[in-house]
């Protein structure tokens, strides 16, 4: 037994002990869950079978839902693109400048598209425009920083090549740099563009517009099976977005070739269609927004109320974002536990081909769902509460992990598994020593990067009133008291830069 | 005598017919090379012989035992007892290299402490001290991913020694290496083959170096054995009667 190897026992040990103290503060009983195990399914059978007469009436709300996301995606990326090179470390741009943008990233990626979106609807008043500002504001957030940390790994030789020669930076940023991360940033667009269909599906709730407007209508009226028929279509929605930018994405990495006229056609598609949502958008609705307003706003977000952001007890800030913390941890675990099997079963390349299409369905149809109502579903079986927070997030952190998860299983490489075969070693031990050290990174690096997510979308779950930060901040917005919600933002945004911190030590 | 080939035969499901009827033997000590063109039935041979794959007809026999035919048990008891070498080395790129040369002995461990990890002070010093003999000292607890081509076929080969093999099977063993790297490889298998009296089953596409390093060579072609010859014959003899049906055309 080596001494690392020791080290390695601990550290499993101490982490699985913090799940468990996380476990525990968070109230998680998996007995109160059995228990209360048929309030899963009635809400279910509720919606089943859905109101069919009623789908004329989706389609409108649902545009623009698509709509709005299109337009934040293209506008989201564009301004990504135009401003990652001046983030950059490597391209040098003026160091106030570059820490500026940075710190703007890095608070604004603080928050979900949701709380964006109230913001927003106190600017721009009710309706899709607000919709579209959070979108656009969370994908440039996002994006920009992914963008600019794959500037930092590019090679940038061709770049100084032709800077030497005389050339305008920013020309040469176009002609050398784009080229070279290009297929991944058109990969991050796609990813996010998804990611934004399945948001903008909500943020109705707050007033800023799309389906969710009807969505949450027709579930505080109790009309099940309207939900449903509202869910079934945002599924297909779901299924036509990930078909499409499963082939683009074949596209980008060159695993299917297009002609010349073709690739022009396509990109000449995405402008138009991006120009179209863009200029058909709803203007805003500056009517019942005062000057005062605003100011009062602004003053009250920059001076955040330092009594309750330093208060010890269990209504104050401390307290409600270690709550937050504690649900997001626990969330993902439950989500990796559900996510594992459930990529094995979806992988082609272990399963027959039609078990592998049903479950991959069943994967779509669990992400297709927006949070919301999970989290109506879970509240029924938990009550409102921490635990339904954690049962929420990880239903809603099955998506992104069984696709990552997938990914790594597709990628495996099976040689040396073989060549233990061939050695006699018998079938769990050939997994346990060639097929998990291949796994575990990958899998670790998923999780992770889910973690950091989930942290910022626990801080939605005070919607259905599921424990965390989320309805305290929530409430403070639609209450004006703008110096409390500059408090709890401030700890929001504390709180995401130090997991930040910790999970890219993590990976490295 | 090791090792018994008897007019094995393999055919594919896609009908294609790998072996015809391939038959030689391989005594005590050897080092022989199996020589062929692409396509021969030479990498197919390989994989029936450590039991990855199982022959359609005729007999293998090790140490007088029949293998093909043996039950499970018999089976890998023969199996602990080949270690086989790969073209691309096989290893469990992000395990260090102690772990893979460990993972050999995974097969006579019990159940938990397998899983566990438990490998014991004995086995631990005795890959360490396999991984010393490769010239690998100073690479023990690197992860396989860092080395280089050379030095994975070496973690490799004290991967195969970590079983105390009788016959030790090299399929292309330098094939995916640069000539001067193959070359030192190929030294280091013969000291090792004449240190502890292994007996030595390589196939190779290169005839220069198998003339060089083995004492007998086989030649296979289209799933049958052609040739079975000392290594020093003349290289045209071989290549006219191994590699014929290549040099008939323009």
């Amino acid at each position: 037994m080596t001494r690392s190897s020791g080290k390695r026992w601990l550290r499993t040990l101490a982490l699985f002990l913090l799940l468990l103290a996380a476990a525990r503060f968070t109230n998680c009983s998996l007995a109160l869950f059995w228990a209360r195990r048929s309030h899963l399914t009635d809400l279910i059978s509720a919606m089943l079978p859905p109101d069919w007469g009623y789908a004329p009436r989706i389609l409108s709300p649902l545009l623009a839902t698509v709509q709005m996301s299109v337009t934040g995606t293209a506008l989201g990326s564009f301004l990504a693109l135009l401003l990652a090179p001046l983030c950059a470390e490597n391209l040098h741009a003026p160091k106030p400048l570059r820490w500026t943008l940075r710190l703007l990233v890095q608070v604004l990626r603080s928050f979900p598209t949701l709380i964006l979106a109230l913001l927003a609807t106190f600017l721009f008043g009710l309706g899709t425009f607000s919709g579209t500002v959070a979108i656009t504001v969370y994908t440039f957030a996002i994006l920009t920083r992914l963008t600019y940390e794959d500037i930092e790994s590019a090679e940038l030789a061709p770049y100084h090549a032709l800077c030497a020669m005389g050339a305008v930076p920013a020309k040469v940023y176009w002609r050398a740099v784009v080229p070279g991360i290009a297929p991944s940033y058109f990969s991050n667009v796609l990813y996010l563009l998804e990611t934004n269909v399945r948001h903008s599906s909500i943020l109705g709730y707050v007033g800023a517009g799309g389906i969710g407007l009807l969505l949450n209508e027709k579930i505080s009226w109790l009309e099940y099976g309207k939900v449903g028929m509202i869910l079934f279509f945002l599924f297909l929605t779901v299924c036509v977005i990930e078909g499409i930018s499963g082939l683009l994405s074949q596209i980008i990495r060159e695993e299917r070739s297009l002609s010349p006229l073709g690739k022009r056609l396509l990109t000449g598609a995405a402008v138009l269609l991006a120009l179209v949502c863009t200029l058909s958008l709803q203007p805003p609705d500056f009517s019942h927004i005062s000057p005062r307003a605003v100011q009062a706003m602004i003053s009250g977000l920059f001076h955040p109320d330092w009594a309750f952001f330093f208060e010890t007890d269990t209504s104050g800030l401390g307290y409600l974002l270690l709550e937050t913390v504690c649900i997001a941890l626990v969330g993902t675990c439950a989500g990796t536990v559900i996510a594992v099997p459930l990529s094995f079963l979806s992988t082609p390349c272990l399963m027959p081909k039609l078990p592998a299409l049903l479950f991959r369905v069943v994967i779509m149809a669990i992400r297709s769902v927006p949070f919301l109502i999970y989290g109506l579903i879970f509240i029924r079986v938990a009550g409102p509460g921490p635990f339904t927070g954690v049962l929420t997030l990880g239903v809603c952190s099955v998506g992104l992990l069984s696709k990552r998860f997938t990914e790594a299983i597709e990628a495996l490489d099976f040689r040396a598994y073989h060549a233990l075969e061939a050695m006699g070693v018998p079938l769990l031990l050939r997994i346990r020593y060639a097929v998990l050290p291949q796994l575990l990174p990958a899998l670790a690096s998923a999780v992770l990067y889910r973690f950091d997510v989930n942290i910022r979308e626990a801080s939605v779950l005070g919607l259905v009133g599921a424990g965390g930060i989320g309805a305290p901040l929530i409430f403070a917005m639609n209450h004006y008291k703008w110096s409390e919600a500059g408090a709890i933002a401030l700890g929001l945004i504390l709180l995401v830069w130090r997991i930040d911190r910790l999970s890219t030590s993590l990976r490295r | 005598m090791l090792l018994e080939v008897q007019h094995v035969r393999k055919e594919f499901q896609n009908r294609t017919l790998a072996l015809t009827d391939a038959s030689f033997s391989v005594s005590q000590g050897d080092f022989v090379s199996v020589i062929g063109p692409s396509g021969a039935g030479k990498t197919t041979l390989f994989r029936i012989l450590n039991g990855s794959l199982r022959c359609d007809g005729g007999a293998i026999l090790v140490n007088g035992v029949h293998f093909e035919s043996a039950d499970r048990r018999t089976r890998r008891a023969i199996q602990t007892t080949i270690g086989t070498i790969y073209q691309d080395f096989a290893l469990v790129e992000n395990a260090t290299c102690r772990q893979n040369v460990l993972n050999a002995c995974l097969p006579d461990m019990a159940f938990l402490p397998a899983v566990c990890g438990f490998f014991g002070k004995e086995r631990v010093a005795e890959a360490d001290a396999l991984l010393e003999r490769v010239g690998l000292a100073d690479k023990v607890h690197e992860p396989v991913k860092n080395l280089s081509g050379g030095q994975k076929q070496r973690v490799a080969i004290a991967r195969a020694l970590m079983r105390h093999p009788a016959l030790l099977l090299a399929d292309e063993p330098v094939a995916s290496l640069d000539p001067v790297t193959g070359r030192q490889i190929l030294e280091l298998l013969r000291d090792i083959q004449q240190d502890q009296k292994l007996t030595v089953l390589m196939n190779s596409h290169n005839l220069e170096l198998s003339q060089e390093f083995s004492s007998r060579l086989i030649g296979l072609n289209q799933g049958t054995v052609v040739l079975d010859a000392p290594a020093d014959t003349p290289a045209k003899e071989i290549l006219a009667a191994v590699y014929h049906r290549q040099e008939d055309q323009p």
